[in-house]
């Protein structure tokens, strides 16, 4: 029998709500299933929308094309929510807004 | 004396988009035009020879698009795309036409019909309608809204062609579409900026 994913808090300062993420679940896909109007659009690591700072915790990184997000980007500590997984207890703050 | 495999590359690049305007001067953005222009496409890309790896960088992380040929104000663009395995795309449009060969690896590209009305800012529904793979000897093409997605198959690069109606710095918006929570999203179009710039 497969084992569950951990789960994770995620603490989004831009609304200052705390969600649950699965370890194999991205934090974009968190956020919607919890009802969050965070932004994005691709949702799959193409168009940088939902691009955020992550300020406390660290995520695993689902493939993702170069013009989504900078290597200096994430040097700088910022992700995408659609390609992020959370490897513990996360802080993040989305920097766009999305348009729809 | 012999040219460079650049130069090759680059008369090669003219001559398709030589001939990608004489179908469209033709008949229009039809889809017997797209098409052929497709087939103009796959016939570039089997000339692998013009593509060498050394010539176009790696993506950094798993997805890089490097211009070959990007025409003038509403002119059309020629790229040649890299992207890794596991590099995906949800269902989007482009709002313009676009037509993809292969070079070498192997991309599924699935398409979708919208089975919304459209009445709903923000939703939409779609509804599976094909797939093709875009590899050695194959390409696809699709109309200003038709709608993919793709992801990359195996363990090799997907490395390919793409021409486009608009280059991609004035690209119309691009709608992307999320079947689990039946959204749609927009990303803002890049043609006013560019014209501006």
């Amino acid at each position: 029998m497969a084992r569950a994913a951990k789960i994770f808090q995620v603490s989004i300062k831009n609304n200052g709500q705390v969600i649950s993420c699965a370890a194999d679940e991205t934090i974009l896909h968190a956020a919607i299933v919890a009802g969050i109007d965070y932004p994005y659009a691709c949702a799959s690591g193409n168009c940088g929308t939902c691009i955020s700072q992550l300020d406390a915790g660290k995520v695993t990184m689902l493939p993702r094309g170069d013009a989504a997000i900078s290597a200096a980007q994430v040097k700088a500590g910022q992700t995408l929510a659609c390609r992020a997984r959370p490897k513990g207890d996360v802080a993040i703050t989305w920097l766009g807004r999305g348009r729809r | 004396m012999a040219s460079s495999i650049a130069d090759q590359r680059a008369r090669a690049c003219c001559t398709l988009l030589t001939q990608v305007h004489a179908i469209t001067d033709k008949e229009g953005i039809t889809p017997s035009a797209l098409h052929a222009i497709k087939l103009k496409l796959v016939a570039l890309a089997a000339k692998a020879h013009l593509f060498p790896p050394g010539d176009f960088a790696m993506p950094v992380a798993q997805g890089r698009t490097h211009p070959l040929l990007v025409e003038e104000n509403d002119g059309h663009g020629l790229y040649l795309t890299i992207n890794l395995p596991g590099k995906e795309a949800a269902p989007h449009d482009h709002g313009i036409w676009c037509v993809n060969a292969g070079i070498s690896g192997r991309e599924r590209h699935v398409f979708y019909r919208r089975t919304d009305d459209g009445g709903t800012r923000g939703s939409a529904t779609v509804m599976r309608v094909g797939e093709v793979m875009v590899e050695p000897g194959c390409g696809m093409a699709m109309a200003d809204h038709d709608i993919h997605s793709t992801e990359v198959i195996g363990k090799e690069p997907a490395i390919g062609l793409a021409l486009y109606g608009y280059a991609l710095a004035r690209f119309p918006a691009v709608a992307w579409f999320h079947t689990e929570f039946s959204s749609m999203r927009v990303c803002s179009s890049r043609r006013h900026a560019a014209a501006a710039a």
